[in-house]
């Protein structure tokens, strides 16, 4: 009985291994689909202080934006560490500037997919800066780099088609909040624009009066306000040098402006320096980064109000 | 029953090498095309596996088998390359996602492959130690390479030149290990990964150097007027990218203009799969786009066809081997005349007697069964790992 238990046992043993070498034919499969976003506010990283304002503006509790340069650093030449190019690889979206700003994003691994380049529609009115100095080697010939002017939200009309690009992406990202982002964007673009009608409103009384610029930073104010400015290199907390100063001599000859706009307060000598050449000195903040105080619309009245005595001569 | 069993079975054990040899033969000819199948089987599994997770692919016109076997495996020498700015172009359709290939050069031996951040989320690869590529300069580096090449994070890995004998070419580029990537029994194990731009620095396209314009650069000037600096040959160009070099790397020209070998394309759907396949079937296009499937699935059938013909020369061969088994059997009979005749006399009937000889029959046809299943599982279960070492090798 137990060895034909063990013939039977034996028979479906030797049955089952055969049949295991027949199989049927591979099948093939599709890739699967790409994994939907969560929906959990939205993770945005951005490269300057204008877009983080933007986005918060238009995004509100939907977003989570992230800003992660220093303070006391410039964005436009600041550069990440690894962990800080990793955390901007983790984001929903990455906002950029455009215009070449930030040239850290160039030699930085970034999810190319989720790069948002908020000057993209506006890319035939960037303004090419000529005069940089070029360099050439080899068969290619002369280039330079930074060849473009990149504080564009200082005009606010440009800024708010910054604002237009994020509102548009971050209602691709979470159409169901699509209302809540228009909402957003009228209010900011609301705001922008009261800025931008008084500052077109000064300048039309002060177009003519020739305006000097401490740092080539303010093309986009210039061509927006239609300003007479002309630039030359000064640093706020740097006393220029004589070859600065004969070079601004020369510069006024041509250019006699009565106003300089710094990027921030310039030292005392310098002003008073100034001040003797006939030039007085007043604060218009880029305001790239965060400002110690308010924020950027604050900030941007504060220039307005700045701006005023340069462009009535009240 | 069991007695004649038993006796059939003494019979076998007595005659050990004549029962070895005929389980021998005839486990072989039931194995052969069984496990051949199995070995085609699994094989096709795994040439097609990557290709399967791989929806589409667009290159350069040309060879689709050269295109799908360099893109997937990394394996051709001297890739055909195309515009980067064909990413764009398939990205912006808003069909599809597209991961950038570049994989022209090597490093003792093994791939460097230049691509998106994007392509180690589609092939599900994660670090095992060290961090993902964070910037210029960087590198991960496959498990198998990294073990071969005595690789970590914080090491370096060096570029080989493109020819040993091209003394003008491109300068070898030491990149920074940047992680180690966890096993995947794929061909990622064997590759370094880098950002596409690295992978442009490697051909040449991009570069940092000293900053002409400044005074401690003036050996390196060769002449200067007020808007362009010329540089002359001693211009120190660096081969090594760091923290205090990196932000003076740059290319020069328009990105998309600059060579890949391949992009891997990812449709939203299958509609947009198909409509970008058609966007691809004009012959004035320099491109060409393809389903890696396809591709392998061609080059399948023509082995399919070959393992028909060995299972067909197979089977003729089983054929010969069972009529010698049956040759065999017929003549022990007649040379075992006098012990059935033996059998007979002593009382065992003519039923008796040939269930004696029908169960040494059974026995041997049966353990050759078994010892071919058990051959088959075997291969079913260790076949894999032996065909993916075959097509690393």
């Amino acid at each position: 009985m137990g060895t034909r238990r063990c013939m039977v046992g034996f028979s479906l043993l030797a049955t089952l291994l055969v049949s295991s070498g027949c199989s049927g034919p591979a099948t093939t499969e599709v890739a699967p689909p790409p994994t939907p976003a969560g929906d959990g506010a939205l993770s945005v990283y951005v490269v300057d202080y204008p877009l983080d304002y933007f986005a918060k503006r238009i995004g509100g509790d939907r977003v989570a934006v992230s800003f992660p340069a220093p303070a006391d650093e410039d964005p436009a030449f600041w550069s990440p560490d690894a962990e800080t190019v990793l955390a901007y690889q983790g984001a929903d979206l990455i906002l950029l500037n455009g215009a070449g700003y930030a040239k850290w994003v160039e030699v930085a691994t970034l999810p190319k997919s989720r790069l948002v380049d908020t000057s993209a529609a506006f890319g035939d009115r960037l303004i090419r800066v000529d005069s940089t100095l070029t360099h050439s080697h080899g068969p290619e010939g002369e280039h330079s780099h930074g060849e473009t002017a990149f504080t564009v939200w200082l005009d606010l009309g440009l800024a708010v088609e910054q604002a237009r690009a994020i509102k548009e992406v971050l209602a691709a990202a979470r159409p169901e909040h699509a209302a809540d982002f228009e909402d957003g964007f009228s209010s900011l673009e609301r705001d922008l624009l009261a800025v931008d009608t008084e500052l077109a409103g000064l300048a039309a009384e002060g177009r003519a009066r020739p305006v000097l610029g401490s740092h080539p930073v303010y093309q986009y104010l210039a061509r927006r306000y239609e300003l007479d400015l002309a630039s030359v290199h000064f640093e706020p907390d740097e006393f220029p040098d004589e070859a600065a100063w004969s070079g601004l001599e020369a510069l006024l000859n041509e250019h006699p402006a009565a106003w300089m706009l710094w990027e921030g307060e310039p030292l005392a000598e310098t002003a008073s320096r100034l001040r003797d050449a006939g030039v007085e000195s007043v604060v218009f903040d880029p305001c790239g980064n965060r400002p110690p105080e308010g924020d950027f619309l604050t900030v941007m009245r504060a220039n307005v109000d700045n701006l005023r005595p340069v462009l009535t001569g009240e | 029953m069991i007695r004649t069993l038993y006796l059939g079975w003494r019979y076998l054990v007595y005659h050990r090498l004549k029962t070895s040899i005929l389980v021998t033969s005839i486990t072989l000819i039931l194995f052969l095309p069984v496990g051949l199948r199995v070995i085609v089987d699994q094989s096709s599994k795994q040439l097609t596996a990557r290709a399967v997770s791989t929806p589409l692919m667009v290159g350069s016109k040309g060879s689709p088998l050269e295109l799908v076997l360099s893109t997937l495996y990394f394996r051709s020498e001297i890739p055909e390359t195309m515009d980067y700015g064909e990413a764009a172009q398939v990205a912006d359709s808003g069909l599809a996602r597209a991961i950038p290939i570049y994989a022209k050069f090597r490093a003792r031996g093994r791939p460097i492959v230049g691509t998106s951040i994007e392509y180690f989320a589609f092939r599900g690869l994660r670090i095992a130690t060290g961090r993902q590529l964070a910037r210029l300069g960087e590198c991960v580096v496959g498990s198998r390479a990294a073990e071969a090449m005595g690789l970590e994070p914080g090491g370096h890995v060096v570029s080989s030149p493109e020819s040993v004998f091209d003394l003008a070419g491109v300068y070898p580029l030491k990149m920074n290990v940047a992680g180690v990537l966890e096993y995947s029994d794929t061909a990622d194990d064997d590759a370094i990964f880098v950002d596409i731009k690295t992978a442009w620095v490697i051909a040449g396209l991009g570069h940092g150097h000293q900053d002409v314009s400044r005074p401690e650069a003036a050996g390196a000037v060769l002449s200067r007027d007020d808007e362009n600096v010329t540089a002359n040959a001693s211009v120190v160009q660096y081969t090594e990218i760091t923290d205090e070099n990196r932000d003076s790397f740059h290319f020069h020209g328009d990105l998309s203009g600059f060579p890949i070998t391949a992009l891997v394309v990812v449709p939203l759907d299958h509609k947009s799969s198909a409509i970008l396949q058609g966007r691809y079937e004009s012959e004035e296009l320099s491109t060409q786009i393809v389903r890696p499937i396809t591709v392998m699935d061609e080059l399948l059938d023509t082995i399919l066809t070959v393992q028909s013909f060995v299972v067909a020369g197979a089977v003729i061969v089983g054929l010969a081997t069972l009529a010698s088994a049956a040759l065999v059997f017929m003549l022990s009979l007649r040379l075992r005349r006098r012990e059935i005749e033996t059998l007979f006399k002593i009382g065992g009937s003519r039923l008796a007697i040939g269930t004696v000889m029908v169960s040494e029959i059974a026995v041997v046809l049966l353990s050759s069964v078994v010892l071919a299943g058990l051959l088959t599982l075997v291969t079913r279960e260790f076949g894999s790992a032996a065909i993916r070492a075959l097509i690393r090798m």
